[in-house]
């Protein structure tokens, strides 16, 4: 087990003081080294202070950290490690390089890069639906831009799948639903064959760890597992079997809005030898050029043209594909609210038309009732075809789901209505660095208390998108 | 020390005890090594070990098949001929055993042997779309047909990327023109 590349600089530090030779404490964690011998001492009070997460001796009594004559740094500058290297081209091959036979697993990498600790196949385990996931693509980017060269592979829930259509940097997702308690134990044990069978340097997991979710980590064979455990006493036994566990601020992890993930994004990007902390990257998503020809042929049928609708999402509905977060149980909107928004949208003379997002065909009856008939409905439930239609918006007013993520990740003008302030800083901490995005919230707390001449106010800025502006 | 399947073997073995004394004496057993004195038997080895006498098998012994006839033929300047003649019946039970597992096998055979020259497996429609004979290959292509999409989602980002830097160049290099000219 190699411990080295795994142990926070709280964790090691709490460790590291030998009472055998206290005039020179040995470093035991990479980012020390940075520092100048001299301020090992007066910095230790402090972070012992604040490291309430002991090191189990029981994981590894031989652990001493990293080697200090070492050179963990690779040949290539930037400290980090190197992209694998392209087996041996073979010209007889019709496939162009050399395929081994069926059985072999050679092993193409150099021993150094073992000892160094790279991280050269990493796989997440992610817990939630759609919005749990589009979080998620920060840690994936972290995960490429700190590990050069690393194959990432998701395994999530069938919902939260879908989500990486919009992902360059995944390689496979599996779908296997993390959260189900029970899983049929033919399921269980296929994925963990699955998981085996790709030999895994690094495996992370999202979910809440107690002993049961760590062994399922455990048994995947990863070098290293990665995990959230449980804040209260069912995490008993987790840390035995994970490498690194995070212990979660509540039991609900999405209850940290847009930095839930902040933990495992410090400790994926923490300083290295000569390798400075990763800042964090911000929510990019991408789409494809033929995702967005399937889009645009789907709202050309549903009567909008391009740059000139407001995409309306957070109809309230009880359909698995409404986008919203674990997070916020008070995130969708009932119809008649969304009735006097689309008037106004629609009202203007710029030409704006208000598209209403539908979860579920069983919706679209009410809003012709509700709304007019006339109404322009979109029933579209992948988050990847969402992106695209956002993309080709002018606009966007949406509740709390994944669509108020997404058109900040896509860079377009938002009209975000909270529950509660609270809400739409955990959600929206970005807001005040992007001007593009208007946040309405609800003084009573409620949703469905919300200043509906407010948003109507908010949603008269929107232009109808220049037809240059979206040819990318 | 000894497997069930042995122990009631030595049963057995305990019924036929006057029998296969004789037998032994007439040197039966081809596969039989005698270590010792031949009335030790090797189930009674662990507590006369002192004596330095074991029976080691090699094969099952023939005590199951009723021995019915030993000659011996004597002939002049050669070694006797002995010719052993045993009957073996199966009992009922067994030869029903023996007849499923004839039926398993058959079934098994028609099924695998039928199957290797399947028209479907070898038809242009199963291996254009990629089958190649396991069952698994449908999930393998998706996930692959996945994988490469985004693969090719990488490509295009890093090509508008560069699209972006090139053109961001070349405003620059235009700017820096304008500038020698109207200087």
């Amino acid at each position: 087990m190699s411990t080295s590349m795994a142990t926070t600089p709280a964790t090691t530090h709490a460790v590291a003081p030998a009472p055998a030779k206290p005039p020179t404490p040995r470093p035991c964690c990479n980012h020390l080294l940075l520092l100048p011998s001299t301020s090992h001492r007066h910095r230790r009070g402090s972070v012992v202070a604040r490291s309430a997460k002991k090191k189990n001796p029981w994981l590894d009594p031989f652990d001493d950290g990293p080697d200090e004559e070492f050179d963990y740094q690779g040949m290539f500058a930037g400290g980090k490690q190197e992209e694998d290297p392209r087996p041996p081209e073979d010209p007889a091959n019709p496939y162009g390089f050399l395929r081994f036979p069926q059985g072999y697993n050679p092993e193409l990498d150099s021993l150094a890069s073992k000892v160094r600790g790279d991280v050269r196949r990493a796989c997440c385990v992610v817990s939630g639906g759609v919005y749990e996931n589009v979080l998620f693509f920060p840690v994936v980017q972290m995960l490429k831009d700190r590990y050069p060269g690393v194959l990432i592979d998701v395994v999530t829930s069938a919902r939260g799948k879908q989500v990486y259509e919009m992902c360059k940097n995944v390689r496979y997702a599996t779908v296997y639903d993390p959260d189900d308690d029970w899983p049929e134990p033919a399921e269980y044990t296929h994925q963990l064959g699955i998981l085996k069978n790709r030999y895994y340097d690094l495996i992370l997991s999202t979910r809440l760890a107690g002993i049961g979710h760590s062994l399922f980590l455990f048994m995947s064979s990863a070098r290293d597992k990665i995990g959230y455990v449980y804040p209260n006493v069912n995490s008993v036994g987790a840390g035995l079997f994970l490498t690194e566990m995070f212990k979660a601020p509540t039991t609900n992890l999405s209850d940290g809005g847009y930095h839930m993930y902040k933990e495992m994004l410090e400790w994926i990007g923490r300083p290295a030898k000569n390798v400075p902390q990763q800042p964090t990257p911000p929510l990019r998503v991408s789409i494809s050029k033929k995702l967005r020809a399937y889009v645009e042929g789907k709202y050309d049928s549903a009567g909008v043209e391009k740059g000139k609708y407001v995409v309306v999402h957070g109809i309230a509905s009880d359909s698995v594909a409404s986008m919203k977060s674990r997070g916020d149980d008070d995130c969708l909107l009932p119809l008649a609210h969304w009735a006097q928004i689309a008037k106004e949208i629609s009202s203007d003379n710029k030409g704006l038309k208000p598209l209403f997002v539908i979860p579920h065909e069983k919706h679209r009856e009410e809003i012709e009732e509700e709304v007019g008939e006339d109404t322009n409905i979109l029933f579209l439930t992948t988050p990847g075809q969402l992106t695209c239609l956002i993309n080709d918006s002018a606009g966007v007013v949406a509740t709390n789901t994944a669509a108020v993520q997404l058109a900040n990740a896509r860079d377009k003008p938002c009209v975000a209505l909270f529950s509660s302030a609270e809400k739409a800083r955990l959600f929206l901490p970005y807001m005040e660095d992007t001007g593009s995005c208007t946040v309405i919230t609800s003084a009573t707390g409620k949703l469905i208390d919300i200043d509906v001449e407010a948003v109507k106010k908010a949603v008269k800025d929107f232009e109808p998108a220049p037809s240059f502006a979206l040819a990318k | 020390m000894t497997s069930p399947l042995l122990k009631a073997h030595s049963h057995a073995a305990a019924a036929l005890q006057p029998r296969r004394r004789a037998a032994d004496l007439h040197g039966r057993c081809p596969a039989t090594v005698h270590l010792g004195r031949s009335h030790d038997h090797g189930f009674t080895s662990s507590r006369s070990k002192r004596s330095g006498s074991a029976k080691v098998k090699a094969f099952p012994s023939l005590d199951v098949v009723p021995l019915m006839v030993t000659m011996v033929e004597h002939v002049e300047l050669s070694r006797d001929y002995v010719v052993t003649k045993s009957i073996w019946h199966l009992s009922d039970a067994t030869l029903k055993s023996v007849y499923t597992f004839y039926a398993m096998f058959t079934v098994w055979g028609v099924c695998f042997f039928a199957s290797m020259k399947d028209p479907f497996y070898d038809s242009d429609a199963y291996r254009s779309q990629g089958g190649d004979g396991t069952v698994h290959w449908y999930y393998d292509r998706q996930e692959d047909l996945e994988a490469s999409a985004r693969e090719e989602l990488l490509r295009e980002e890093l090509l508008e990327e560069i699209e972006q830097r090139v053109g961001g160049l070349r405003e620059l290099e235009e700017a820096g023109r304008e500038e020698q000219l109207t200087k």
